[in-house]
């Protein structure tokens, strides 16, 4: 995966990712078609638009008191005879959660889809030690199986061909399977279900965690996330602190919107609610359960300039709309998560500087807003960003000396003026079909995947001067 | 870190953020059992227009719907789906929480378990390995979507969580008493279920089930069975 390194610079691994053919295909049906499915489900649902301002302002109100509401959750799952551990960074997430495999002699744990776990670390360092991690949610085994990492928040495989798919599951099954996703579905059924059985450990994330109740609620569509709360003797969710909510009553709301949002299906397959381990009387579940509250550098953004992205539900529908995560995808982000969403998290996880490049990477267009459940103001925030990142210095020399010279030209009338003639006089060689498409040093980089217009035979400045 | 710093970190930041005016949680019922219980009300007069959007969206999302007149029709029926799934073995919640004993399904040549409501280390075991190797799974449903097609299933004593995930196929019955209408209803009957959860719920799971577990990981084609059961049928008892 040497094109979606870190080393390589953000417009590299875009270049790289413009020049799969097989990704800019698959990129486009699976965009295309999240698109239309998210569309259909809310044209026929009228009070989508009010449960959307309701979810938003739950959120809200959720983060003015949130001190109280992961108390009050904590308490209610220690009431339930769960533990729940407290960590400021992942590693002390990772850390706790080693302690636990240590303790308990776990030798191989399976794993619910969890953006948080990725986000973490996890899979390394459970490998490191000695821990086998399996991930079970069907993409996110492909992925494992071929080292890299999910592409979309939801649908971390759609740029693996069903081909490739193929040689990765027949190599498990020590047989060559068909390029068929039924079969490969069959088969990788067989492979996990004896994972699930034998496995000591279910890691999970959540998708909400209700303080009222001490409920963690897990949403997925294959049933791996009930197999991972129901068969191993230990079950461990690890969630970010902005994913508690108040109450059942705001549960129902966000239920409403999560699954059309990000699949177009009125509810998922599957809605799980567990409340600590397993009852007296219950002939399954796992005997302990341990819940990770994960700060991670959310806390710094309660009240910072990337609050709102702490509303944010995972559900990916900004990257489907997105025009730059619909022709680079996922990977070529770099970080956990890709997309408009992506970028804002990155810079609050990793700091601005991760975001450099990234704030860049997108045209504004405002579709995330749009079609964001919890209509998180992501433009926005991208601009101050890009401010952020230009004033403290960290965005590249080349563009603060480009948008310093700029801002020079805008501020003088007649810096102005004489910019217009001089660049008027200068163009003619750079102009085709009546656009700059190349020009030359520090705005070659601006003009490799855009056009400018040239300066106009007379500016609007001179007309109006004849006008008078 | 320790929970009293943790929090304090956090206590401070919300201390010093912003607060935007006029927002609010969502309201709750003032007196959730009451509330749940005029719920109920309600659906004893609207259950049938329940029962059709249940069974337009149960289809939908690739349920099997069946009715039956009274709970003697049900062991048939059960029968007959196993037969159409070349099924030999069933495993199924206990008859005090399903409202009707399968056992007498063994004369039918179905191996069948049910399960224990006292269990000890062997009996897990036990149920475990009948589990995984049954073919059906049959459980009731606690409430009844209609908006979404859904079946809402407590855990608890005698009622496993894995019957109907396990087995390839699970059929769930029901009667009218369980059908309500909306997600908002739902959401009353979550509350007064925790209002006093010790008493109300002998499990510490509750799954929402909308249709076969499903995927699109492998070129966004729909692919029924992934981890979960490939078939969901639903058996309606039309007697209350």
């Amino acid at each position: 995966m040497s094109e979606t390194s870190l080393q390589t610079p953000f417009p590299k691994r875009a270049a790289a990712a413009l020049d799969d053919r097989f990704l800019q295909q698959a990129l486009t049906i699976a965009t295309t078609k999240f698109v239309d499915m998210r569309r259909e489900a809310f044209s026929g649902f009228p009070q989508g638009e009010a449960l959307r301002d309701q979810a938003r302002a739950i959120k809200e109100a959720t983060l003015q008191k949130l001190d109280l509401y992961l108390e009050q959750l904590a308490d209610n799952v220690e009431r339930l005879g769960g533990h729940v551990h407290w960590a400021a960074t992942g590693e002390e997430a990772r850390e706790t959660i080693l302690a636990l495999c240590r303790d308990r002699g776990v030798r191989m744990a399976v794993k619910s889809k969890s953006m948080a776990t990725e986000e973490i670390d996890l899979n390394e360092a459970l490998e490191r030690a000695g821990v086998t991690p399996v991930e079970t949610d069907l993409g996110e085994y492909i992925i494992q199986l071929a080292h890299e990492k999910p592409s979309h928040i939801i649908a971390p495989a759609i740029h693996k061909t069903k081909g490739q798919v193929a040689e990765l599951i027949s190599a498990v099954a020590r047989r060559p399977l068909p390029a068929d996703p039924e079969a490969l579905t069959a088969a990788a059924r067989v492979q996990l279900r004896q994972k699930f059985l034998e496995a000591d450990m279910g890691i999970t994330g959540a998708n909400f965690a209700v303080a009222d109740t001490g409920t963690v609620v897990l949403v997925t569509n294959e049933g791996n996330g009930r197999m991972v709360t129901s068969l191993p003797r230990i079950h461990v969710a690890v969630m970010g602190i902005e994913k508690v909510i108040p109450s059942m009553s705001d549960l129902v709301v966000f239920l409403a919107i999560l699954a059309r949002s990000a699949t177009g299906q009125k509810l998922s397959s599957y809605t799980t609610l567990v409340r600590g381990p397993r009852q007296p009387g219950e002939l399954e579940g796992p005997e302990e359960f341990h819940l990770i509250l994960l700060d991670g550098g959310r806390s710094r953004q309660i009240a910072g300039a990337l609050r709102e992205a702490l509303y944010c539900l995972r559900c990916g529908a900004c990257l489907n709309v997105c025009p730059v995560y619909r022709q680079i995808g996922g990977h070529a982000y770099g970080y956990t998560y890709p997309g408009p969403i992506g970028i804002l998290l990155t810079a609050m996880l990793k700091g601005d500087a991760s975001v450099k490049d990234l704030a860049h990477a997108s045209s504004l267009c405002g579709a995330c807003k749009d079609v964001c459940p919890v209509r998180i103001d992501i433009p926005r925030m991208l601009i101050e960003l890009r401010e952020h990142v230009g004033r403290e210095g960290i965005a590249p020399r080349s563009e603060r000396a480009v948008f310093g010279t700029l801002r020079r030209l805008l501020l003088s009338s007649p810096a102005f003026r004489f910019a217009t003639v001089a660049g008027r006089a200068l163009q003619g060689p750079f102009a085709r079909q009546g656009r700059l498409q190349k020009l030359p040093f520090l705005l070659s980089r601006w003009t490799r995947f855009r056009d400018l217009p040239p300066v106009a035979a007379r500016t609007f400045h001179e007309r109006w001067k004849d006008l008078k | 870190m320790t929970r009293a710093t943790f929090l304090e970190r956090i206590r401070k930041e919300v201390a010093r953020a912003p607060v935007a005016a006029g927002v609010s949680t969502a309201p709750r019922p003032p007196h959730p059992e009451a509330a749940a219980e005029a719920v109920r009300r309600q659906m004893a007069e609207r259950w049938r227009e329940a029962l059709d959007s249940f069974v337009r969206e149960f289809e939908r999302v690739g349920g099997i719907f069946h009715r039956v007149a009274d709970l003697a029709g049900v062991r048939p029926k059960i029968l007959e789906i196993a037969r159409g799934h070349e099924a030999t073995a069933l495993v199924a919640w206990d008859p005090a929480s399903l409202g009707l004993d399968l056992a007498s399904l063994a004369s039918d040549g179905l191996a069948v378990t049910t399960a224990t409501s006292d269990p000890d280390g062997d009996a897990r075991r036990r149920h475990r390995e009948d589990s995984a190797r049954a073919q059906i799974g049959v459980t009731g449903a606690d409430f009844v979507l209609a908006e979404t097609g859904t079946l809402i299933l407590l855990s608890g004593r005698g009622r496993s969580r894995v019957t109907s995930l396990l087995p390839d196929t699970h059929v769930a019955v029901f009667d009218r008493s369980r059908l309500v209408e909306s997600l908002a209803q739902v959401g009353v009957l979550l509350e007064a279920l925790h209002v006093d959860p010790a008493r109300s719920m002998s499990g510490a799971m509750i799954n929402f089930i909308t249709g076969p577990s499903r995927t699109a990981d492998i070129e966004l084609t729909l692919t029924r069975g992934v981890h979960g059961p490939k078939t969901v049928h639903a058996i309606f008892v039309e007697a209350p």
